[in-house]
């Protein structure tokens, strides 16, 4: 992946947008096809190197399954059988083919309690999806927004105070963020629950049980994404067309929208991007502290079992989740920037 | 090559007195086991006991005086974290040096850092904790260093790299210099701010890795006195004596934040632009 600081070394075209997208879309159809392959590939053979690296974690680290999951004075035994079950006792290359085919076959190998990992995660794992989703959106939503607001006047008391309190923000782990928002909503006011409960389905009752979870995991990354912002439009901002717009007497929030986002787009679809791995890392442990039934509250137990095959399991669905939002930022940047070509 | 010097002036006045904070705190942490006025593992007080004489933040869930496990509770935390990102920026300047002087490596750098980013941290700690039986603190911050140093040692690569172009890298390589002394007495210099904020970002980060492994009761075990620890078991509790919660919750919190502002403040340049890019967190 290209690092953040690339747009100033772009081409400096102050092309209008529409114009830019109509001659891209006009010329070059094909190329973008295969643009979006070369990305695709790039991004998938990622994804591969990361299951054997996680293999490989779980291979060479002392103990396996069988023996974490094993009570106190089990016999050999019943080990062995336990072995068996988990597939522990396969020549290490069939284990290894068995897990790099996991993601497109479906199968994740079985759990430490005998189930199939796919079945444990089947509804967790989606209940995770919205909440590190949600939080995304509204996360780039509230980035763009105080980002903008901050740049409309660089120094200023505004641009000064939201850059001390993105910088707080971003240093604060979720949970706390979660307990700073339970006390006063929810245990002190009782505005909102602070205990999800799920209907029938296994999804959570009301979307009031959503509220704090996302703005626990909205708040640091926010913080972090404002500040990405930020220092795209101050790199834009010294660019000669957006300097001209600004001397022609254009008012501040028209230089900023109109002039200076349009070509930081690609650096902050880049760092927006990375926050997908934080904000589904954090949802894992905000959803135990509201019992939100999602991955982490599996995972939670998950730790107390020394279930690696779960655990495991999540980490091969979730790179797969990342993978995904990351080839979404490489497309955005990619229509962005091959537009100026 | 004194071209450092004008580097370390800008940060020195400002910047230090910004550092204070967080260096009062981390010292506090590290002497409060000293301060501690009763034992971390014996209770004193009913359950949850509301602050009262003898335990000006109350009791925890087994009648512990949460304010001296507040005080023992920071130590472990604050120097494994500061041990992974000593670790993470030695290792990255390190590797980040020979990357930007062999463009071989600086591929590996780069693809290692872009694997780095799909493995959420809560997950890397989980697995390494969970492999490692018994590992405890160890595994945890083993963890932190796998996780951190990748994205660590890209930074220092891409700000390392526009140097290696210079007359005088070039100069000290061409004259048959080893690539451990160009970079140990070429490149490191001149990338002080970078590295300060590397080191800071680090730090915060660790913190952030180690306390949320505590927090899933990973790392310390009970009895253990840690902050993320209290906040687990004693968030059952929390209506009944809030301070056992928020005590080290809000000693976290300032901890982070002061690191935070502090490495903001002692590297010369607006953290967003050029020395944390975006994913240094992961």
């Amino acid at each position: 992946m290209r690092t953040a600081d690339e747009p100033t070394a772009e081409p400096r075209l102050p092309a209008p947008e529409a114009s830019r997208r109509a001659r891209w879309s006009a010329t070059s159809a094909g190329a973008a096809i295969r643009d979006v392959a070369r990305l695709l590939i790039v991004r998938v053979s990622l994804l591969v190197t990361l299951l054997a690296i996680v293999f490989a974690a779980v291979e060479l680290l002392p103990g396996d399954a069988a023996t974490a999951t094993a009570e106190r004075g089990e016999s050999a035994a019943g080990l062995a059988a336990r072995r068996h079950l988990l597939g522990l006792d396969q020549p290490l290359w069939t284990r290894f083919a068995t897990w790099m085919t996991a993601l497109p076959s479906g199968n994740l190998g079985v759990s430490a309690r005998g189930r199939p990992v796919t079945e444990v995660l089947a509804d967790p794992f989606p209940n995770t999806l919205v909440l590190a989703l949600s939080a995304l959106v509204l996360t780039v939503l509230a980035s763009l927004a105080l980002g903008c607001w901050a740049a409309a006047r660089p120094g200023g008391l505004t641009d000064r105070v939201i850059g001390h309190l993105a910088t707080s923000a971003f240093a604060l782990p979720e949970y706390i963020v979660a307990i700073a928002l339970v006390l006063p909503l929810a245990l002190w006011t009782g505005l909102l629950p602070a205990v999800t409960v799920t209907d029938a389905t296994g999804a959570p009752g009301s979307w009031t049980m959503l509220v704090m979870p996302v703005l626990a995991l909205t708040i640091p990354q926010t913080g972090w994404n404002t500040r990405i912002v930020r220092g795209a439009l101050a790199d834009q901002a010294a660019l000669p067309h957006v300097e001209a717009a600004g001397l022609d007497g254009l008012p501040a929030h028209v230089v900023v929208l109109r002039h200076a986002l349009p070509g930081a787009v690609p650096t902050i679809a880049a760092g927006i991007a990375t926050s997908a791995g934080m904000l589904f890392g954090g949802a894992v442990v905000v959803e135990t502290l509201f019992n939100y039934p999602g991955v982490g509250t599996l995972l939670a137990g998950a730790v107390s079992d020394r279930d690696t095959p779960l655990v495991a399991g999540v980490a091969v669905c979730a790179g797969a989740a990342i993978t995904i939002v990351l080839l979404a930022s490489d497309v955005i940047r990619d229509v962005v920037v091959g537009g100026r070509r | 090559m004194n071209t450092s010097s004008h580097a370390a002036r800008p940060w020195r006045a400002g910047g230090l007195r910004k550092a204070v904070p967080a260096l009062l705190l981390i010292i506090a942490a590290l002497a409060g086991p000293f301060l501690a006025e009763h034992p971390v593992d014996a209770p004193i007080t009913m359950p949850y006991a509301p602050p009262e004489d003898g335990a000006p933040l109350g009791g925890d869930q087994l009648g512990r005086d949460v304010l001296s496990r507040l005080l023992s509770g920071g130590t472990a935390l604050i120097t494994s974290a500061l041990a992974v990102a000593l670790i993470i920026t030695a290792g990255a300047i390190w590797l980040g040096c020979l990357a930007a002087l062999s463009p071989a490596a600086r591929r590996v750098v780069e693809r290692g850092a872009d694997i780095a980013i799909l493995l959420p941290p809560v997950l890397g700690v989980m697995l390494i904790g969970m492999t490692w039986p018994g590992g405890g603190r160890l595994a945890v911050a083993a963890a932190a260093v796998t996780l951190g140093l990748p994205y660590a040692t890209r930074v220092v690569a891409g700000a390392a790299l526009p140097l290696t172009t210079t007359g005088y890298i070039e100069t000290a390589l061409a004259s048959g210099e080893r690539l451990s002394y160009v970079a140990a007495r070429e490149l490191v210099p001149n990338l002080r701010s970078t590295l300060i904020a590397l080191f800071g970002l680090r730090f915060v980060e660790a913190i952030y890795i180690i306390s949320m492994a505590g927090f899933l009761q990973i790392g310390p075990q009970p009895p253990a006195a840690d902050w993320a620890l209290m906040i687990r078991e004693n968030s059952g509790g929390i209506l009944l004596n809030p301070w056992a919660v928020l005590a080290p919750s809000l000693a976290i919190a300032i901890l982070a934040i002061s690191v935070n502002l502090a490495s903001e403040a002692l590297s010369r340049k607006p953290v967003a632009t050029g020395i944390a890019r975006p994913g240094s967190r992961e």
